[in-house]
């Protein structure tokens, strides 16, 4: 396979892979799902899928420990060790629904922070690199412009440089993304997609919660729609044609 | 993964840039210091006599109060904008972080009120030598009002009743720094020296400069929740 040639060097990714068992999570007393199993290999890709509301955003949160898995193990899909949400921390890189950038600094400046974060930028790291991943995402121009000034796109892009950062750095081989394509223009979807590819060819893995089909071109792909593990409620179910009477019934 | 230093100077690094790009935030403190302390000779009357009495006593109540009105803003914008989700998760060491930030806030929040002081002692007509004093027991004692502060502010984050419940939490910890620190300054001028009250100050800033990040790391692994 031709791989596109890419500015940043090239280095495989030590992952142990992540098997998720016995997965439950409640938002307030409402039960979003149970009996959640995934494993995702190195290389692999893990597509959550869903309507609003069914969890996606919450089990990305949870299995960095952002929030409480209600019952559930995780572990390393190799080695079989348990990982606590403390060592996920430090093998994955997350890519959440907010910004975290600051609308005073430039888009070089949030970089620079989010990669020190990240691991990606490390002491002696030089700045050049910086530099280079703004390049690759295409905001070269928009480098000392205040992130406030950006679009939303713009700053979705920004999340795109860290990546690209990573890829390089290669120190954390997880990638946990929600919505990432989202206010992303077509091609920038194109730069994610290929970004998600060679990370992925290198042995890296990544869950993505999203709405869009995503397809790559390497990787085992799974897919794994969050409603079906959604609690059965038995009993007091609203009669059959009363759409509306069934939802205020579970709580 | 950043060692501990690193990531202190990580948060330190960056509030401290943020507040030179938006000072409105600084000046707002300060101005209402500088504006508080000047209302006592007015409201009091030129009298030497009693001005010197309460002055130690008025400046601290007024720092003590500008300090708490920019607690609240200490975790606010990096919760809002999702940065605080971020730094939890980065698996980042959060205490180092904390006390970055803590640090970070008492420079521009609490740093330029003190260095103001002897301008506004000077409007209290409290003597040379005590000016000294009042310095050193307010630069020891904000510390840790800015340590507590933080403490509550993490705590109450995301609440819609926050700053009300800071200032609830906060007050009855502020009443001994604010006892021995305007205490300091009322020994030196009968003669005892105060060197006994700045040992305490001392002493509670360290505990607190201590504890305090911990403790606002576990509040804010709480509050991202």
């Amino acid at each position: 396979m031709i791989r596109q040639a890419n500015p940043l060097e090239s280095m495989a990714i030590d992952f142990d892979g992540l098997v998720g068992q016995d997965l439950a999570l409640s938002r307030g007393d409402r039960r979003l799902f149970e009996k959640l199993h995934f494993r995702i290999a190195p290389g692999g890709l893990l597509v959550l899928l869903g309507p609003n509301g069914c969890g996606k955003s919450s089990l990305l949160r949870a299995l960095i420990g952002l929030a409480p898995l209600e019952s559930g193990q995780l572990s390393g899909a190799r080695s079989g060790t348990p990982l606590s949400p403390g060592a996920l921390q430090r093998i994955a890189l997350v890519q959440g629904h907010a910004s975290a950038s600051k609308g005073e600094l430039s888009a070089i400046e949030n970089l620079a922070l989010s990669a020190r974060l990240d691991d990606t930028l490390i002491d002696g790291t030089p700045q050049s690199v910086l530099s280079e991943a703004l390049a690759v995402v295409g905001l070269s121009r928009q480098r000392d412009i205040e992130a406030r000034r950006l679009s939303q796109g713009q700053r979705q892009r920004l999340h795109l440089a860290r990546l690209a950062l990573s890829l390089r750095a290669s120190t954390r081989p997880l990638w946990l993304m929600d919505e990432p394509s989202a206010a992303l223009d077509d091609a920038g979807t194109e730069l994610l997609l290929q970004l998600l590819d060679t990370h992925l060819s290198r042995g890296g893995a990544a869950i993505v919660a999203t709405h869009l089909p995503i397809s790559t071109a390497t990787g085992q792909r799974t897919v794994l729609q969050l409603q079906d593990f959604a609690p059965q409620r038995p009993a007091r179910r609203a009669p059959p044609g009363l759409p509306g009477a069934s939802a205020s019934s579970g709580s | 993964m950043m060692d501990l230093s690193q990531a202190f100077m990580w948060s330190l690094r960056r509030d401290l840039s943020l507040a030179l790009r938006r000072p409105a935030d600084g000046l707002n403190v300060l101005g209402f210091f500088v504006l508080a302390c000047s209302m006592f000779p007015l409201a009091i009357g030129p009298q030497r006599e009693w001005l010197m009495r309460i002055g130690a006593g008025a400046i601290w109540v007024a720092a003590l109060l500008a300090v708490m009105m920019a607690l609240p803003r200490l975790f606010e914008h990096d919760h809002s904008d999702g940065t605080l989700d971020a730094m939890v998760a980065s698996g980042q060491p959060l205490a180092a972080m904390v006390a970055g930030k803590i640090v970070a806030a008492w420079l521009v929040a609490a740093l330029p009120l003190v260095l103001i002081t002897p301008l506004l002692a000077m409007a209290f007509s409290l003597p040379v030598d005590a000016i000294p004093v009042l310095m050193a027991a307010l630069l020891l004692g904000t510390p840790v009002l800015v340590c507590i502060g933080a403490i509550a502010s993490a705590l109450t984050l995301g609440l819609k009743a926050g700053p009300t419940l800071i200032t609830l939490l906060c007050l009855p910890l502020y009443v001994p720094v604010l006892v021995f620190g305007a205490g300091a300054v009322e020994a030196h001028q009968s003669g005892l020296q105060g060197w006994a009250h700045l040992a305490l100050l001392a002493a509670g800033m360290l505990v607190s400069g201590l504890v305090a990040p911990f403790v606002a790391a576990l509040g804010l692994r709480i509050s991202v929740e």
